[in-house]
């Protein structure tokens, strides 16, 4: 077996208001390996965009362990995590997170302009036009993300989640906002990532996207209820 | 009643998770509400609240107005026999009174204190209805002629002099060799009309009988004393303009009797101006409390301004909490009532804070500008202070409210929720923002720089060197205390001893027999010999030893020799700015100056210009100021009875030891004052001081509110741009990427505002050319670069700050919108 993308062992979250703590995790044990298509589903708050969050670096374990590529990054700094995020990892929210002020072409190439490595604008555009061709919005480049369709706007953030070529896709609920028909589409479009190469974990709560995935957790409470066997 | 207890728990609930919002709004709100109240308490007392005494609209001053042949005005002052003759003629006033004022030395007392004396007809103090402490008030029994030496002390000399002694009644004080018994001591209560000047306290107040003018000057009409009044209360019926024509032909027959044998007078006249005692005390302080109180109104409102950009900005902060509520059923008047409840604890808050800093801004107005605004005294929290801050409060709580209410979308609210909390239910635009921010920075950068170039002024004043010496040096005054003066050849070895039994103090280093510099010259015609051109320099008479020990250096030619003094020999010394005027080459030693008398002086010496603040140029034709001041010196004479005295570093020599010396010498002597020269030059640069504290006072206030409104307006517009920072920031933006951004969406207003600022100046300069010229010079151009880098250092401040509590966490707090 290779080293996987993403293990988290007895992972926990918990979160303290007042006069009470929430467990949105408890002891969560996972390996995501390179290539896989995962679900990750359950009932609202199950824990699931919580767990998502805490694997993509936008969140901090309570407790556990958290390795990325073999390599511990259960205690890095904010600026550390962000590094990482923005060479390795891959976002798709249900909100879709354009910056409206921005051109589609502007809105996917953001990632490669706060890359730390010096990308020039030349393999930016190349880089930017290869993903736009991916999902099939090159001629929108030069729109304004208000200016489209919600199915239309996820299909950005897809590209400008894939423009940094990283490691891994986490999906957060791709299809919340969206209308069957737009959902179906994102849907296709990402198992065409997967079976590019592209790693994926999707959370979602809708059980016939999850079934799609080659791998299905399902949690509750936020532990592991069951999943289905690794493959690999 | 429970509903609203409800609402103002929930509001506080609310508002003490931010302490740091509460803090700003206290303190900006505090601090320019308390100084509104203080301008407003001011205002009331000056132009509303009628004076302490009874029957205020019939209380005038009668004053005598001099005019020449040219019928122009020459002086209003009282000749004294012309007052005497006003008051005996009893026209016009059912009861007036004449007063005139002093100082004077208690040498009966242990301190032997310098006071202020008053000398006044019975009249006076009934006209006014003064409250007595202890005793009664002078009567009929202390009338004009009576002679009887009694006195009434004031309500703090009886205190402080006296502490408060309950046997005062018993007590006699000794002024100028005269005993007076006490008779009365005013009530703590008593507030003297300031007749003679702002500030004016009395402290004891004798018969008119005893005022210490000479024999000569009771009886000439050619004399003239400022210090003389005349106040009473108008016949029912008579209008000031009925009292004056009755008045003037009274006096001025009169006058012209008593001068027809001076032929100076040819051709003038008198008139009598009858005027308010309340226009009298209040001259042009209403103005000036006006002004005060245009400046602190404007000074709230840019405060108002700034904490509506905070408002902005917590309207932003709670727009989720306002969705809930909105989704709840809340109505825009539900929202309201939640914003005042809010607002009104953090402005009753404020104005809590405002009435203390207006307590503290009375005591400090008592303090130290008795001497410019009159009736400062008699400010205090009022009924008027704490209505009009009940108001302000009402006022600032609903403004601020309605403010943050109107900024509401009630639609876009709805949707909020429903978009996960993205997108804004608030509408104040982008380019609305960007012109409060260009607008506070311009208008910080022209504040700024304003104070700044005040205080630099000031600074420069209080730091410029005088060009003598005032350190350990002090000057002491005699008193005499007896009505019998001794002769010039009886005074000059009384004083000769004195000078040794000062020189022989083992604290003393040297003696001279003059006064210091900062004690002031006088004014003297002067007109040299050789082209009949006349001056009008500054002159002053000194001793031999009076250069040496000031440290003001002689340039050229000789000193002054104790030979000069001894026989009054008609030499002069000038200084350089003189010796200029005189000659444009300076070199004047030899020339013949006269003073009118039939000798004229010689100059035998040139010493170095010195700087006294405060002292202008007295010739019309010269602009010269500091330095440049002309001078003139002449040897004084033996008998002269004041002193600098240096002491040896470290050493102190007391106004008691002083006394006593005296006293053992000759007892009519006394200290009639002391004072040290630093303390002196403290006093003469009292406005370069106030000015400079105050500037950079309002400089600080102006950085605070500046830096407050800025990081309002910038907080506010980072708040509505929460999701997007959090999908960057998901996205790989790092905190620098995030801060740059933030800075470079807002260089373009910051550049804008500083553009605007220019534009000011222009503006200023172009309305005020003749005042702001003389400021243009090339040291504008640092300080002008130093308040960019202030106003820069601000805004970046006010970038950052709201950034930081979404930068310095997990991306996901700013994502989700919650904590």
């Amino acid at each position: 077996m290779t080293i996987p993308i993403i293990k988290v062992q007895q992972l926990s979250k918990v979160f303290a208001t007042n006069d009470m703590l929430t467990h949105a995790l408890q002891g969560i044990d996972l390996e995501i390996q390179q290539g896989e298509y995962i679900s990750i589903s359950g009932p609202s708050g199950c824990g699931k965009s919580t767990l998502l969050s805490i694997m993509g670096l936008l969140d901090f374990p309570t407790k556990g362990k958290l390795y990325f590529e073999g390599v511990d990054i259960s205690q890095l700094s904010l600026d550390q995590a962000t590094a990482i995020r923005n060479k390795k990892i891959g976002f798709i929210f249900q909100q879709f997170n354009l910056i409206d002020d921005l051109s589609v072409y502007e809105n996917i190439a953001l990632p490669l302009r706060y890359a730390t490595h010096l990308v020039n604008d030349k393999q930016i555009k190349e880089k930017v036009d290869y993903c736009l061709d991916v999902v099939g919005m090159s001629s929108k480049a030069k729109r304004r993300p208000t200016q489209l369709s919600g199915g239309q706007q996820q299909c950005i953030a897809i590209a400008r989640a894939l423009v940094a070529e990283p490691s891994i896709l986490l999906v957060d609920e791709p299809t919340g906002n969206l209308d069957s028909k737009s959902s179906d589409q994102i849907m296709k479009t990402l198992e065409a990532l997967n079976n590019q190469g592209t790693t994926l974990c999707v959370v979602t709560h809708d059980i016939d996207y999850a079934e799609m995935a080659k791998r299905k957790i399902y949690l509750l409470d936020g532990q592991v209820l069951g999943q289905t066997s690794l493959d690999y | 009643m429970s509903k609203f207890v409800r609402q103002h728990k929930q509001a506080w609930a609310s508002l003490k998770k931010k302490p740091g919002f509460i803090l700003t709004v206290l303190m900006t709100m505090g601090i320019t509400l308390g100084a509104l109240l203080c301008a407003v308490t001011l205002n009331y007392l000056l132009l509303v609240e009628p004076l302490p005494y009874p029957e205020q609209d019939r209380l005038f001053v009668a004053e005598h107005k001099l005019i020449g042949p040219e019928k122009e005005t020459k002086a209003v002052a009282y000749t004294y026999p012309g007052l005497v003759h006003l008051y005996k003629s009893k026209q016009a006033f059912e009861q007036a009174a004449m007063m005139i004022y002093g100082q004077d030395v208690i040498i009966s007392h242990s301190n032997q204190p310098l006071v202020n004396t008053t000398y006044v007809t019975p009249e006076f103090h009934q006209i006014i209805a003064s409250p007595m402490a202890v005793g009664r008030m002078f009567e009929a029994s202390e009338a004009i002629d009576t002679n009887n030496p009694v006195t009434m002390l004031s309500y703090n000399t009886w205190q402080q002099e006296y502490n408060g002694s309950a046997d005062i009644l018993d007590e006699k004080i000794n002024l100028s060799g005269i005993s007076y018994r006490v008779i009365g001591v005013l009530s703590e209560d008593f507030i003297e009309p300031e007749l003679n000047g702002i500030g004016q306290e009395t402290q004891v107040w004798l018969p008119w009988d005893y005022n210490q003018t000479g024999e000569g000057g009771r009886e000439s009409f050619g004399n003239i004393s400022n210090s003389l009044k005349f106040v009473g209360q108008l016949n029912k019926g008579v209008s000031q303009s009925q009292a004056q024509q009755l008045l003037t032909p009274l006096v001025s027959d009169r006058w012209q009797e008593g001068v027809v044998e001076i032929d100076f007078f040819n051709g003038w006249s008198v008139s009598m101006i009858v005027r308010p005692v309340k226009d009298v005390i209040l001259g042009d302080s209403e103005s000036i409390a006006v002004m005060l109180l245009a400046g602190v109104v404007g000074l709230v409102l840019i405060a108002c301004a700034n904490i509506s950009n905070l408002f902005m900005s917590r309207t932003a902060e709670k727009q989720r909490q306002m969705a809930i509520q909105a989704a709840l059923g809340a109505t825009k008047k539900h929202l309201f009532k939640t914003m005042f409840a809010e607002t009104t604890i953090l402005m009753f808050m404020s104005i809590i804070l405002a009435l203390v800093i207006s307590k503290v801004g009375f005591y400090i107005m008592q303090q130290y500008l008795g001497a410019v605004l009159p009736r400062v005294s008699e400010l205090s929290l009022n009924p008027i202070t704490f209505g009009c801050a009940v108001l302000v409060a009402i006022t600032f709580a609903l403004f601020f409210a309605k403010l943050s209410t109107r900024m509401i979308n009630y639609r876009a609210l709805n949707t909020t929720l429903q978009s996960s909390g993205k997108g804004s239910g608030l509408q104040v635009s982008k380019k609305t923002r960007q012109v409060l921010i260009a607008s506070q920075v311009a208008l910080a950068t022209v504040l700024v720089f304003a104070n700044f170039s005040l205080l630099k002024d000031a600074v420069k004043t209080i730091n410029a060197p005088i060009g003598f010496e005032t350190e350990n040096i002090s000057t002491l005054i005699l008193n005499f205390s007896s009505t019998n003066f001794p002769t010039r050849e009886e005074g000059i070895p009384i004083m000769a001893e004195i000078m040794e039994k000062l020189e022989a103090l083992p604290q003393v280093e040297s003696i001279s027999q003059s006064r210091s510099p900062l004690d002031g010259f006088g004014v003297r015609a002067l007109t040299s010999v050789a082209d009949n051109k006349n001056y009008t320099p500054y002159f002053n008479n000194v001793s031999h030893t009076y250069f040496d020990m000031i440290e003001q250096p002689l340039v050229q030619g000789d000193n002054f020799t104790l030979v000069d003094r001894k026989d009054g020999t008609d030499v002069m010394i000038v200084n350089q700015a003189f010796a200029k005027q005189l000659k444009a080459d300076g070199d004047v030693i030899g020339m013949q100056i006269s003073t009118g008398r039939p000798d004229p002086f010689k100059i035998i010496g040139i010493v170095r210009d010195i700087a006294i603040p405060g002292d202008a140029a007295t010739d019309h034709n010269s602009e010269a100021l500091g330095s440049g001041v002309p001078r003139a010196y002449v040897p004084n004479g033996l008998n002269n009875q004041s002193f600098m005295i240096k002491v040896k570093p470290g050493q102190l020599v007391s106004r008691e030891q002083l006394g006593k010396l005296l006293g053992d010498v000759d007892s009519r002597y006394a200290v009639f004052s002391f004072d040290a020269a630093s303390d002196i030059l403290t006093q003469r640069l009292f406005a370069e001081i106030t000015t400079a504290v105050t500037t950079a006072i309002l400089a600080s206030l102006v950085f605070l509110l500046a830096g407050i409104g800025l990081y309002g307006i910038l907080s506010y517009g980072t708040q509505l741009r929460r999701f997007e920072l959090g999908a960057r920031m998901a996205i790989g933006a790092t905190r620098k990427h995030l801060v740059s951004l933030i800075i470079g969406d807002n260089t373009k207003a910051i550049l804008v505002g500083f553009i605007g600022s220019i534009a000011l100046f222009a503006l200023a300069y172009i309305g005020m050319s003749e005042y702001i010229q003389p400021l243009l010079t090339w040291q504008v151009i640092p300080m002008l670069l130093v308040t960019l880098v202030l106003i820069v250092l601000v805004t970046l401040f006010a970038c950052y700050w709201p950034l930081r509590q979404y930068i310095n966490k997990p991306a996901i707090f700013t994502l989700r919108g919650s904590d």
